[in-house]
């Protein structure tokens, strides 16, 4: 249609009507931009919009580069580690009743009562294996929806890596088991030395105030008490709350 | 008679308790639950008899076979004797009463009962093996459904209390029902457990210095109607809801009690008793209720021909001409014996005592099974076959005379036996010895289900499906005739002890037709009186009664998850 339009049109000259030097000066630009793109460095930088090299290739040169995936995306699963290092994971087994691709695997155990390290004694069971079938899912993120301790995660922020053979995606406890450790006030080991009944049953640090998960219903002044000092020095400031 | 002919001079009566209505259906108690009626025997309970309408009365302390404590305050309900609400567990049924059990009233006091309950509850569902099957989860969700409003902290208690050798006991979950308490007292007769403290700090717990080691410690684990009491064998192992149900009968002992099999894939996890009035009432022993694990461990998966060092895994049709050939030669000898136990159902019975009869020519049998063990007075029985009973009906039936296993040691060690074909490898005394013993016989075919030694010395190994992988019937020791129901399809390449006798007496000519265990059963049971008027299909128990959510042991294409390319995932111990 444009060129129809083009040679048709009796205004323009005889140069356009021929078509012919535009027809180089198109290849002209093309060969610019080829040449500049083949042999001048390129940006790698993979907001693309944003690249100031002198090559304008907006090609992602997946894995070298990798786009940073907005926070909330969906990627390679993690267990959660606690900060001794052990999985948060009590093998509750929710994600695996859950997972619609059926390719969570878990086998519990019991930690011994003799084991050396309380934390582990006060949730005694824990998985003795667990194993995802990262082929198989489908990154519905429903695991991590239906775990009730925060034990598994998709915030890896990268996506399962390729494999050769099959059983590499069946990514296991010491493969999955990464990333920063967690802990939430409400956590057993954090309220008992282990899970036999504590000396003091009834220890203030075992109450949920102060988790800000019950708002609390204590008198309290409307307006902050202000201490007045007329001489000597002044007191160190005590918030009411923490 | 009109007023007027009533005599004025005669004094009024002394007030007199007003008089009890008169029974509208003689001989049973008629009244109003929910608006409406409903007729009872005198003495039912009252949570019974609200069901029956559909009023589902929740409660945790009652149980039918135990006294009543009403100590949890859940089974409340407004009833037309009282100001106040009343338990319904521990309400006498009155003639003329009405109950309500739906009002807001009845609601809110649940609601608070639950809220009281879950006061202290640490409501670690997540790592609780009762969790799927726990009566405060369920009535939460029923009920209750509010968040705590407790502030302070909860009160802390021992989560670990190893009792026994089969129980243990989180006392942070205990909701303080006595259930274990009145089941330790009342039925098993053993008052190991008791409550101690008071208030809020009360606790189960072992007597000072006891541990639970009553035979039957397992019941107080299905007892607790929360995850406190737990079982020792079957804690994390499976979460409930994976678990299959399947009706059936504990073959442990003689007195055959009622289970459930609770199966996963093809492994089965747990027995649990099942009602039976008759028989178990709702209990099992311990020896019972950990008699499952042959049928996962040592079976013998693939037949096998050769001794020792020659054994070689053989097709099935490989091991049926090995053995109906040297059957057959020695077939209507004096020197051909037939070793069949008592822990066979009757259809295997059936037909393998009819293959010894009409094949192998033989007029006497010899007896083997386990061996006695320990008894009691409550359920467990010193003969641990399930069917002694049965076999003796069978061979009755078909003219065959029993003999003791030590007269079959006796023949061969005198050399008059020179084949011997076993249906069920368990042996009544010291299996290595009756094994060397029983080696000197030239040829040895074996029916069995588990490795024992005498299918190491046996030169044909058929493998045998158990009682939870094919459908029978078992005949307890006071003559009750029990079906049992096919869990999952036989392991590896078992079949039941019937369909191998089946098949090699087609090896032998017999032109048979049977498919399954009802075929051998319905042909060849009118040859025993005792079994011919036993309906086997309408006194079975329902199929399936609870089906499990079933994603971990295959996946949808048949493949497990996970370690699908290196085999089958491991099962844990079991
Ligand atoms: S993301 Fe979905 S499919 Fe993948 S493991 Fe979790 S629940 Fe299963
Ligand atoms: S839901 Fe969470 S705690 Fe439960 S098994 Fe899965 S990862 Fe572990
Ligand atoms: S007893 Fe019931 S409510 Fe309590 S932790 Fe166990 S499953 Fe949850
Ligand atoms: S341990 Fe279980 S059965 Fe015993 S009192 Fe506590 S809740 Fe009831
Ligand atoms: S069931 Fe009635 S008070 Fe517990």
């Amino acid at each position: 249609m444009a060129y129809y339009q083009a040679t048709k049109d009796p205004t323009t000259d005889i140069r356009e009507r021929t078509y012919v030097p535009e027809l180089l000066h198109g290849l002209a630009v093309t060969i610019r931009h080829f040449m500049r793109n083949l042999f001048f460095p390129r940006d790698t930088n993979t907001d693309v919009l944003n690249r100031t090299g002198t090559s304008q290739i907006t090609t992602v040169s997946y894995p070298e580069e990798q786009v940073t995936y907005p926070p909330g995306y969906r990627g390679l699963h993690r267990l959660v580690p606690r900060e001794d290092g052990k999985p948060r994971c009590v093998a509750c087994y929710l994600c695996a009743t859950i997972c619609p691709a059926q390719c969570i695997h878990i086998e519990a155990g019991e930690y011994e009562t003799t084991d050396a390290s309380a934390d582990s004694r006060v949730i005694e069971k824990y998985p003795t294996s667990f194993v995802i079938d990262e082929l198989r899912c489908i990154v519905c993120g429903l695991c991590v929806e239906a775990c009730p301790k925060d034990a598994i995660r998709m915030d890896t922020g990268r996506h399962t890596p390729s494999e050769y053979t099959r059983s590499g995606f069946v990514w296991d406890i010491p493969r999955l088991l990464e990333g920063p450790p967690v802990n939430h006030p409400s956590d057993p080991w954090l309220k008992r030395p282990g899970s036999e009944r504590p000396a003091h049953a009834h220890l203030e640090k075992h109450a949920r105030i102060g988790e800000g998960l019950v708002p609390l219903k204590l008198p309290r002044p409307a307006h902050p008490v202000r201490t007045e000092v007329t001489s000597g020095p002044v007191p160190v400031t005590k918030f009411l709350r923490d | 008679m009109s007023p007027k002919d009533n005599k004025p001079s005669s004094p009024p009566p002394p007030a007199a308790p007003p008089a009890k209505p008169a029974p509208k259906n003689p001989g049973f108690v008629t009244l109003n639950i929910d608006g409406k009626e409903v007729t009872a025997k005198p003495g039912t309970n009252l949570i019974t008899a609200a069901k029956t309408v559909g009023a589902d009365i929740p409660y945790y302390c009652w149980h039918h076979r135990l006294s009543i404590a009403a100590n949890c305050r859940m089974c409340l309900v407004e009833s037309s004797t009282s100001p106040k609400l009343v338990p319904a567990c521990q309400t006498a049924l009155q003639e003329g009463m009405s109950i309500r059990t739906d009002t807001e009233r009845v609601a809110e006091v649940r609601r608070s009962v639950m809220e009281f309950l879950l006061l202290n509850h640490p409501v670690d569902c997540a790592i609780c093996d009762q969790a799927g099957e726990c009566k405060l989860e369920d009535y939460y969700q029923r009920l209750d459904h509010k968040p705590s409003r407790l502030e302070g902290g909860k009160i802390l208690r021992n989560k670990r209390k190893v009792l026994g050798p089969l129980v243990v006991l989180d006392q942070e979950r205990c909701v303080q029902c006595t259930r274990c308490v009145r089941f330790m007292d009342e039925v098993a007769k053993e008052p190991q457990l008791g409550m101690f403290a008071r208030g809020s700090e009360e606790y189960i717990d072992v007597f000072p210095g006891q541990q639970l080691t009553s035979n039957y410690s397992g019941n107080v684990v299905d007892l607790c109607p929360v995850g406190a009491l737990l079982n020792r064998d079957f804690r994390f192992r499976a979460r409930s809801w994976f678990l299959s149900t399947v009706a059936s009968v504990c073959t442990g002992c003689s007195r055959g009690c009622n289970t459930y099999v609770d199966f996963m894939g093809q492994d089965v996890y747990r027995y649990r008793p099942r009602e039976n009035d008759a028989i178990n009432q709702s209990w099992m022993c311990d020896q019972g209720r950990l008699s499952y694990k042959p049928l996962n461990l040592a079976r013998v998966q693939a037949p096998s021909l050769g001794r020792a060092d020659d054994r070689r895994e053989v097709t099935a049709a490989e091991a049926l001409l090995r053995a109906t050939a040297q059957l057959k030669a020695m077939a209507g000898t004096a020197e051909l014996a037939v070793l069949v136990s008592p822990s066979c159902s009757n259809e295997d019975l059936l037909a393998g005592l009819t293959f010894a009869k009409d094949a192998l020519g033989v007029r006497h049998l010899y007896v083997g099974g386990r061996p006695d063990g320990a008894a009691d007075a409550l359920l467990m029985r010193a003969d641990k076959n399930p069917n002694r009973k049965g076999l003796a009906w069978v061979s009755a039936g078909l003219g065959l005379s029993l003999e003791p296993f030590a007269a079959l040691l006796k023949a061969v060690q005198a050399g008059t036996v020179k084949a011997l074909y076993v249906l069920g490898a368990e042996v009544p005394v010291d299996e290595a010895e009756a094994a060397r013993t029983l080696a000197q016989v030239e040829f040895i075919a074996v029916q069995a289900t588990n490795v024992t030694p005498l299918t190491e010395t046996a030169d044909v190994v058929l493998p045998t499906a158990t009682h939870v992988e094919d459908e029978g019937s078992f005949v307890q020791e006071d003559g009750v005739v029990q079906r049992v129901r096919r869990a999952f399809p036989p392991r590896g390449s078992t079949r039941g002890h019937w369909n191998w006798a089946v098949d090699i007496m087609r090896e032998f000519g017999f032109p048979l037709t049977y498919e399954s265990a009802r075929d051998v059963f319905r042909e060849l049971s009118p040859k025993v009186p005792e079994l011919a008027s036993f309906g086997w299909d309408s006194e079975a128990p329902p199929l399936k009664t609870q089906r499990g959510l079933q994603p971990l042991a295959t996946g949808a294409d048949g493949r497990p998850p996970g370690y699908r390319e290196f085999g089958a995932p491991r099962v844990r111990g079991i």
